[in-house]
């Protein structure tokens, strides 16, 4: 009997370690696909709490949590969300340090912020997030979500400042290109993007 | 093949057959649901969120002993070691989490400005962009309630208090000597540009057991932590110009800013009441190292600069004009280390050198003065949950003053002072639930000339008795070594002192702050001394004493007005105090009754520009009129300013600014210098102590050069 315990338990490690992996991650974005972004996200969490390795899982624990408070008026909530993404991205960060990912997550969790209230956020992060865009299209150029979210991120500034956003739609082309191009191995890694990049060509025309 | 199968699938039935159901509910402390809420066994896939009434079951194959989490959005993780087979139809009541966004905080007494502030009276921008302060941090502190206009000083008083009861402190490193020397009867600037600061906090009074040695108010500033960008800003004004350029590599960077002024072109167009011998001028420097280490941040701050001039004043005790000559050469450097320590400790260190000489000749009197100061801090900070933080430290500060004086008939006499000062505090924050917070500390000292331990309680409560408003209450007891301006006379001089008590109303919604605060300070053993000046042979002695209390209104509104912001201060002050050679306790010179401001900014966007107003009002303060037998009677007539400015984009990056203050040329009055000897006529003639000059106009063109285009001196303006 004990023999058959080890066994079990052998069993269940080796085949099942890769496959709950796999198989929560899948879960996890059925939950989210159904409009369930706590259940999402608290699955993600607890994903990254078993991986202890694994950027990947903060990452989404971050996104969801990101893209849930752009349709956030409550302040409070707004803030709890947020935070919850920002620790999230730290510990990813450690993991994974300069991950060109992770660093356009932050500036997504930056926007959040200056979405929600640009008069009081907006001079905080807005400096910030040029430099995050500078920064991650010197390290990784061929990245489409890098030149997406700078090109996205120019658009918006020049239209602060009254400025033609025209010239910025060529760099959006540009992303699109690279949407095709870019290729990663890593299961489970960000291939967002793609959607939205049409979205913002088609508002170019 | 087929026998590994039956083996594999037997295996699968009894692995898959031992599963326990782990189940529940999750509320809050009051017994409402928590949906949402992770529940999860640490170190396995299983788990599931609970639903809308709160409840959680799922199964699991693990066996024995293991940890239940159940985690949620501002509540505290709830952990439960246990058997599985105990974990079913649980009942857990989560813990509310202290948010550091919308809980209580402790303000009594401060305002915070800057990024990380939850309640922002002030942020950077404002200090450069008030009309009026001309870009100096204390101009602008000075349009906040507690504060009191004396227009011939230009520093800092706070509720009743001198202006060197007020300390100025640099990541957390005190500055021995932050004003600029200036000519008497015109303001002086603080030395620190506020461009190389991110943060700002100003407490007028009852403040952290961390800061001492000051009686009234001290004032907080840190440095940037991490610039965003290189860049070069030129900046060209009426009164000379500057440069600054940030450099960034790898973990380092280096901020440098360089400045020279001169007054004589502007004096050339809009003379003063003064005779310029030597025009004022102003050479100064500024920079800033910072080196990110994996665990900390290491910053090292230096600033130096030299002012020269020399000017012919009246003095009603002199036919001739008074000449003053004086060049003053000043370097502070300061070192700071904050690094994370193992078991959440955090420790911070740090120490800051400061050298100042003063070389004066007035009329044919030559004073030297030096002073060499040092302050060595270590605090150790640690954060036990969200409930509970320590702050504690100890700190060392010795300074050294040094006074040669030569008449010119040759007479000379040396004076000497030295002081040191050993410190140790600890601070306790407690967050008993959001609404309710307490703060208490200790600092003690060991004061060498009455060879006795000061010990200072300090303790600030607060209580949030709605979403958006919240009472506080301070208590404190505060100690500062007298000046050295009497101590350089006369030895046996203790510590002077005084009490806080304030209580604090705070209203914050959407863009809009209300503060009310009422406070009564107590002040004992304070010096005093005999004859017109304190000099050597005066009789000194810390048989002075007084009080201060009043009300203090703000009110900020960024939103009700589109495009624009304001904010309104006022401050009522009754005070009085028996001290230097005060014939009785009256209410001293540089306090008034009522002080009230109102600063203004509006934004159109069509003229890309920025137009600022602040209009300033200070009632009339006491003066001592020598030909009425009762002491500090009188009272100037009140003290009108206006400033204006405007800020125009030429570019992204280019910006014109213009401002000017008192346009309409208020004669304002601060009070009246009387003869040491009465005339012939037995009368004691007098003089009005009036600005330099009424009016003073500024024109400047900021440029910043970076190759991020959307950058600019906004921010710096």
């Amino acid at each position: 009997m004990k023999l058959l315990f080890t066994l079990c338990f052998a069993f269940v490690s080796v085949i099942g370690f890769s496959q709950s992996y796999e198989k929560g991650m899948e879960k996890a974005f059925a939950l989210w696909q159904e409009g369930k972004a706590t259940e999402a996200s608290n699955m993600f969490e607890r994903i990254s709490a078993v991986e202890t390795e694994n950027w990947i899982p903060l990452y989404y624990v971050a996104y969801v949590n990101i893209i849930d408070a752009f349709s956030e008026k409550d302040k409070t909530r707004l803030q709890l969300k947020l935070d919850k993404a920002k620790t999230s991205l730290e510990k990813a960060k450690q993991l994974s340090p300069d991950n060109v990912e992770i660093l356009i997550m932050e500036a997504m969790h930056n926007t959040a912020w200056i979405a929600f209230d640009g008069a009081t956020y907006g001079m905080k992060y807005g400096a910030v997030n040029t430099a995050i865009y500078q920064k991650a299209t010197a390290m990784a150029p061929e990245n489409p979500r890098v030149a997406l979210s700078s090109a996205e991120w120019n658009m918006g500034m020049a239209q602060y400042f009254g400025k033609d956003t025209a010239p910025y739609c060529k760099d959006i082309e540009k992303a699109l290109e690279l949407f095709t191009t870019f290729k990663n191995e890593t299961p489970f890694y960000p291939s967002w993007g793609e959607g939205r990049a049409k979205e913002v060509l088609a508002s170019c025309k | 093949m087929k026998q590994f199968i039956f083996f594999t699938a037997l295996l699968f039935s009894v692995c898959a057959h031992a599963q326990t159901t782990i189940s529940g509910k999750v509320t809050d402390h009051k017994g409402i649901p928590i949906p949402g809420a992770n529940v999860f066994l640490v170190g396995t896939y299983d788990g599931t969120s609970t639903d809308i009434d709160g409840n959680f079951s799922f199964s699991t194959s693990e066996e024995g002993s293991q940890t239940l989490s159940i985690s949620f959005m501002a509540f505290e993780t709830y952990e439960l070691k246990e058997d599985v087979r105990q974990m079913n139809q649980l009942e857990v009541k989560l813990k509310e989490a202290i948010n550091t966004l919308t809980g209580v905080t402790l303000t009594a007494g401060t305002f915070e400005a800057g990024d990380n502030a939850k309640v922002t009276a002030l942020n950077t921008l404002d200090i450069v962009t008030t009309a009026g302060a001309v870009g100096d941090v204390v101009g602008a502190l000075q349009t906040l309630p507690g504060t009191s206009t004396v227009a011939e000083d230009g520093r800092l008083f706070v509720r009743g208090g001198e202006a060197d009861e007020t300390q100025i402190f640099i990541d957390g490193i005190r500055v021995f000597t932050p004003y600029n020397t200036s000519p008497n009867n015109s303001p002086t600037r603080g030395r620190y540009s506020p461009f190389l600061f991110s943060g700002t906090s100003f407490s007028t009074g009852g403040y952290s057991a961390e800061y001492g040695e000051a009686l009234s108010s001290v004032l907080l500033l840190n440095t940037i932590n991490e610039p965003e960008e290189e860049a070069t800003d030129i900046s060209i004004m009426s009164i000379g110009a500057g440069l600054g350029n940030t450099q960034i590599w790898g973990e380092n960077s280096l901020s440098v800013n360089l400045s020279y002024m001169n007054l004589a072109p502007y004096l050339e167009l809009f003379p003063d009441r003064n005779e310029w011998e030597k025009p004022f001028q102003v050479a100064s420097g500024e920079a800033v190292y910072r080196h990110k280490l994996d665990n900390g941040l290491f910053k090292f701050y230096s600033a130096f600069d030299y002012t020269n001039f020399a000017v012919n004043q009246r003095n009603i005790n002199y036919e001739d004009r008074v000449k003053y000559d004086i060049t003053n050469k000043n370097w502070y450097s300061n070192f700071s280390y904050k690094g994370a320590l193992k078991n959440d400790w955090i420790l911070s260190t740090g120490a800051s050198l400061s050298l100042s000489k003063n070389d004066m000749m007035i009329i044919d009197d030559a004073i030297d003065q030096t002073e060499t100061a040092y302050h060595l801090k270590m605090n150790l900070k640690k954060k036990f949950n969200s409930h509970i933080k320590l702050n504690t430290g100890i700190e060392y500060f010795s300074s050294n003053y040094e006074q040669d004086f030569q008449d010119e008939n040759n007479f000379q006499f040396t004076s000497e002072v030295q002081k040191e000062l050993p410190v140790i505090f600890a601070e306790t924050d407690i967050f008993f639930t959001n609404k309710l917070a307490l703060k208490a500390g200790l600092r003690t000292s060991y004061d060498g000339v009455s060879d006795k331990i000061l010990v200072s309680p300090r303790t600030s409560l607060a209580y949030k008795t709605g979403k958006n408003d919240q009472v506080s209450f301070a208590y404190g007891n505060f100690y500062q070594t007298a000046a050295n301006s009497y101590l350089q006379y006369a030895e046996n001089l203790k510590p002077q002192q005084a009490q806080h008590y304030i209580l604090n109303y705070q209203y914050t919604f959407d863009g809009r702050i209300f503060r009310a605060e009422t406070y009564y300070k107590k002040y004992d053993d304070l010096v005093k001394f005999d004859g017109l000046y304190p000099e050597y042979g005066s009789d000194f002695s810390n048989n002075g004493a007084g009080y201060a209390t009043g009300l203090d209104v703000f009110w900020r509104d960024e939103k009700t007005f589109k495009n624009v912001d304001y904010w309104v201060s006022y401050s009522y002050l009754d005070t009085k105090r028996d001290f230097r050679n005060y014939e009785a306790e009256v209410m001293p010179n540089f306090a008034a009754n009522h002080n009230f401001s109102l600063v203004t900014k509006y934004w159109i966007n069509d003229l890309k520009s920025q137009f600022g107003f602040t209009y300033s009002f200070t009632s009339g303060r006491p003066y001592d009129d020598r030909n009425t037998t009762e002491f500090m009677n009188a009272k100037t007539k009140s003290y009108n300013n206006i400033g204006l400015n405007w800020a125009y984009l030429v570019s992204q990056q280019q910006i014109l600014f213009v401002s000017v203050t008192n346009p309409l040329g208020f004669k304002n009055i601060s009070g009246y210098q009387y003869a040491d000897a009465p005339n012939s006529n037995g009368f004691y003639d007098r003089q009005a102590v009036r600005p330099n000059a009424d009016s003073f106009v500024f024109v400047g063109f900021f440029w910043t050069i970076s190759s991020n285009k959307n950058r600019n001196q906004l921010d710096n303006l």
